[in-house]
C-alpha cells in the first residue's frame, strides 16, 4: 500500500530569520567575551580599585561635578582588555582555519561583523553599569553637593565602545595576531603626546577622556568642560569604527552602510570642532563675577546669630559649617562670644580648574572665609579661621597676628574637635607638633612659634572644662593685642614656655 | 621565523623613538625616556612571538632537543635587537637622552621577560602559538606595574631621581631572573606529571588538542 506523500510546500528563506542568527551568534559572543581572563581580570582591577577610593574619597564630602570626573579613569583598562579580546575573537576563524567553511554559511561575513560588535557594546553596557554604581554611591554619601553631568558620565562606557569597535575593525583589516599589542602601544603614545600641556584644547579633547590635574572644586556651571560634544565625539567615533568594520567585511553592498559611515564621519567631526572650542564668553564671566562679586550670586541663610552666604549648591552643608562655628563659639568669652559673623563662601575661577591661585583675607570685621571643599584637613582650618576672626576682628587681622593671641585662638580652633592634637598636625604646614609651624586656612596663613605650640599642647592635655572656664575670665587680658607668650602663659596658670618665641 | 612581527614591531619601535626629533624642541628628558621605555616595549611584544612555531607538534619528534631549538631563535633575534637598539638610542636627541646603560637594562629586561614568557608557555601548556598570550601579558604588566607597583620598589623613576641606581640594580635583578626562567623552560619537562599520569606524551593515545 503506498501512502500518499504530499509534497511539502517550496520554502522561501524569510529574511527575518537572519537577525535572529545574528543575535544568537552575539550571545554566544558575549559569553565568549565577557568570561575571557584579559576581559575577567581588567573588570576585577577596575572593580576593586574604585570600591578601595571610593570608600574614602573626599573624606565624605563629594562633589558631584568631580565625582563624574572621577569614573572615567577606571574603563580605560577595561577598553584596552576589550579591544584585545574582541580582536581575538574576530581572528578566531582565521586562526583555526574555518574561514572557508563559515564563508558557505548564510550568514555573510558582515552578520558576524555585526555580531562581535554587539559583544562590544554588551561589555561597554556592563561599564555603565559600574560607573552608574560608582556615582550612585557618591551621590547617596549624606555630604554630597553639586551635580553631576551626565556627558561625563557617558564618557567611560562610551571609551569602552569605542576600544573595542577599534579592536573589530583592526581584525577586519589586518589579520595577524601581533597587530592588537602594537597598536595599544601605538595608543598609550598618542594620548601622551596629545595630553602634552602646550596642546591646543582642539588636539586636547580628541583623546578618550581628559581628566584635570587638580583638587579644587569649583560650582558645576563654572566648569568650562564640553562634556556633552565629548561624548557626542566618542559615539561618532564609536559608530565610525563598528561601520566601517561591517564595510570592510562585506557590507559595501548596502546603501545603509555606506551612508551610515558618512553620517558617523560627520558626527565625529562636528563632535571634534564643537569640543574644541574652548571655555566660552558666557562661562568666563560668569567666572570673573563669581570670584569677584560673589554676594550676587549666592544665597543667605541665619543660624545661631550667624550668616551663611553660600553659592546655591552648597546650601545643603550649611548645618555642617554651623555645627564647626558653634564649636567654637561656646569656647569664646567677652563679647566675641555673640558677635554677629558672615560666613561667606569664596571660590577663585578665573583660572578654571588647574589654577591654583590664593584667595585674599576678607578686611570686613567677622568676615570669614569658607571654601568648597570640607572634611578632613579643611574642618580645622576653617575652625582656625573662625577663631582668628573672633579673637582678632578681621581675616586680614587674624594673618597678620604673631603674639599670644595665637594660643587662644588654636585652642578655640581645636578644643571642641574629637582628635584636638591630631588636628594640630593635620592644621599645620609641615604635619607637626612641636616648633614653630604655619597654620593652613583658607585664605592667608596663621603663624605660631614654638612657644605657642608648647602652651597650645599643654592647654589641650588639660581637662576642656577647667580651660574654657579660664579662657572666658581672662578673656580681655587673653585677646589684647600685644600680649606675649610669657604673659598669656601666667593668666592661664601654665609654666612658662621653653622654647622660643619668635615670628617667622 | 616570524620576522614580520618581529619587523613590525621594530618598525613601530623606530617611530616612536624618532617621535622627540619630530616634535621639535617641545621634548625633555621625561618625555624622552617614555618614548624610549614605549619602543622598547613595541620590541618586546613583536619578540614575544619569536618562539611561535605552527608545526611544533611535528617538529617536537626531531632529534634536536628543545633547547637547541629555542637557544637558535633566540640566537637570530638578539643581534636584530642588539642593532635596532642602537637605531632607537641614537634616534633620540643627545641632549634629553635618558642614561645609556639604564635604560639599556630596561630594554634587555623587556626582551628578557618577552622570550622567558614565551619559553614558559611552550614548556607548560605545549601549545603551537603562544605568542599573542605572552604579548597580551606584557602589556599587562607594563599597564598595571606603574599603577600599581608600590612606591618604594622605585621601577620607573625618571632619570635625574636619586633612586636611578639604585632602581636599576633592581632592573638587573629582574634581567637575571627572566633570563634564568627562560633558561629553565628552555628544556623538555622530564617528567610529565599530572592528568596526564603515565601517557605517552605525543597525544596519540589521549584525546587530540588543538
Amino acid at each position: 500500500m503506498t501512502a500518499a506523500t504530499e509534497t511539502p510546500a517550496a520554502v522561501t528563506a524569510v529574511p527575518r530569520a537572519s537577525g535572529a542568527a545574528v543575535i544568537a551568534l552575539a550571545r554566544f559572543e558575549t559569553r565568549r567575551l565577557l568570561l575571557r581572563a584579559p576581559v575577567l581580570a581588567a573588570f576585577a582591577v577596575y572593580i576593586g580599585w574604585t570600591v578601595w577610593r571610593t570608600r574614602t574619597s573626599w573624606d565624605g564630602f563629594p562633589a558631584l561635578q568631580d565625582a563624574d570626573r572621577a569614573t572615567q579613569g577606571g574603563p580605560l583598562l577595561v577598553g584596552l582588555a576589550v579591544l584585545f579580546c574582541a580582536n581575538h575573537a574576530v581572528l578566531r576563524s582565521r586562526r583555526h582555519d574555518t574561514d572557508r567553511h563559515l564563508d558557505v554559511l548564510v550568514v555573510q561575513p558582515w552578520r558576524r561583523t555585526v555580531a562581535h560588535l554587539l559583544s562590544v557594546a554588551a561589555a561597554a553596557l556592563l561599564t555603565g553599569v559600574c560607573v552608574a554604581g560608582q556615582f550612585t554611591w557618591e551621590a547617596l554619601k549624606p555630604g554630597a553637593v553639586g551635580h553631576g553631568s551626565p556627558g561625563e558620565l557617558l564618557a567611560g562606557p562610551l571609551s569602552v565602545l569605542v576600544l573595542g569597535t577599534i579592536g573589530v575593525l583592526l581584525a577586519r583589516l589586518l589579520t595577524s595576531p601581533f597587530a592588537a599589542p602594537l597598536l595599544i602601544v601605538l595608543l598609550f603614545f598618542l594620548h601622551t603626546v596629545a595630553t602634552a600641556p602646550d596642546n591646543g584644547h582642539t588636539v586636547r579633547w580628541l583623546v578618550l577622556t581628559v581628566g584635570e590635574n587638580t583638587a579644587t572644586t569649583l560650582p558645576s556651571d563654572l566648569l568650562g568642560r564640553p562634556a556633552a560634544w565629548h561624548a557626542l565625539y566618542l559615539t561618532g567615533l564609536a559608530l565610525t569604527a563598528a561601520l566601517l568594520a561591517v564595510l570592510v567585511s562585506g557590507g559595501a553592498r548596502l546603501r545603509t552602510v555606506r551612508a551610515g559611515v558618512v553620517g558617523a564621519v560627520a558626527l565625529t567631526l562636528v563632535g571634534a570642532v564643537a569640543q574644541g572650542q574652548g571655555v566660552s564668553r558666557e562661562t568666563t564671566e560668569a567666572r570673573v563675577r563669581a570670584s569677584a562679586a560673589p554676594e550676587k550670586e549666592q544665597k543667605c541663610a541665619e543660624r545661631d546669630g550667624t550668616t551663611y552666604c553660600v553659592f546655591p549648591e552648597w546650601t545643603v552643608r550649611t548645618d555642617d559649617w554651623a555645627e564647626a562655628v558653634a564649636g567654637v563659639r561656646s569656647l569664646a568669652g567677652g563679647a566675641a562670644r555673640d558677635r554677629p559673623l558672615l560666613v561667606r563662601q569664596r571660590i577663585e575661577a578665573r583660572y578654571g580648574l588647574d589654577g591654583d591661585a590664593a584667595i585674599a583675607p576678607a578686611t570686613r570685621p567677622g568676615q570669614v572665609t569658607v571654601g568648597t571643599a570640607w572634611g578632613g584637613n579643611r574642618v580645622p582650618e576653617f575652625t582656625a579661621a573662625v577663631a582668628g576672626v573672633l579673637v582678632a576682628g578681621t581675616e586680614a587681622k587674624a594673618g597678620a597676628m604673631c603674639d599670644g593671641r595665637m594660643v587662644t585662638v588654636m585652642w578655640m580652633a581645636l578644643a571642641g574637635r574629637p582628635d584636638p592634637v591630631a588636628d594640630l598636625r593635620r592644621v599645620r604646614l609641615d604635619d607637626s607638633d612641636r616648633g614653630s609651624a604655619i597654620v593652613l586656612s583658607q585664605t592667608e596663613p596663621l603663624r605660631m612659634t614654638a612657644a605657642q605650640t608648647e602652651l597650645v599642647r599643654e592647654l589641650l592635655r588639660r581637662p576642656e572644662r577647667e580651660v574654657a572656664a579660664k579662657v572666658k575670665a581672662e578673656w580681655a587680658g587673653l585677646t589684647a593685642p600685644k600680649v606675649t607668650s610669657d604673659q598669656v602663659a601666667a593668666l592661664l596658670g601654665l609654666d612658662e614656655p621653653e622654647e622660643k618665641d619668635e615670628c617667622l | 621565523m616570524p620576522w614580520r612581527a618581529v619587523g613590525a614591531a621594530g618598525v613601530l619601535g623606530l617611530l616612536l623613538a624618532a617621535a622627540p626629533r619630530l616634535t621639535g624642541d617641545q621634548a625633555d628628558g621625561w618625555y624622552a625616556l617614555t618614548v624610549l621605555r614605549a619602543s622598547a616595549l613595541a620590541f618586546a611584544l613583536g619578540a614575544a612571538f619569536a618562539l611561535d612555531d605552527p608545526a611544533r607538534h611535528t617538529t617536537a619528534a626531531v632529534p634536536t632537543r628543545r633547547a637547541v631549538r629555542h637557544g637558535l631563535r633566540v640566537l637570530l633575534v638578539v643581534p636584530v635587537a642588539a642593532v635596532w637598539w642602537t637605531a632607537a638610542l641614537l634616534l633620540v636627541p643627545a641632549p634629553v637622552r635618558p642614561p645609556v646603560a639604564g635604560i639599556t637594562v630596561e630594554a634587555a629586561t623587556a626582551l628578557a621577560l618577552a622570550l622567558a614568557g614565551a619559553a614558559l608557555a611552550v614548556h607548560r601548556g605545549d601549545g603551537a602559538r603562544p605568542g599573542r598570550a605572552v604579548a597580551g601579558g606584557l602589556l599587562a604588566g607594563a599597564v598595571l606595574g606603574p599603577l600599581f607597583a608600590p612606591g618604594h620598589w622605585a621601577l620607573f623613576v625618571p632619570p635625574d631621581d636619586e633612586r636611578w641606581a639604585a632602581a636599576h640594580d633592581r632592573w638587573a635583578v629582574l634581567l637575571c631572573a627572566a633570563v634564568a626562567v627562560a633558561v629553565v623552560c628552555a628544556t623538555e619537562p622530564r617528567r610529565r606529571l599530572g592528568r596526564r599520569g603515565l601517557r605517552s606524551p605525543s597525544g596519540t593515545s589521549g584525546p587530540s588538542r588543538a
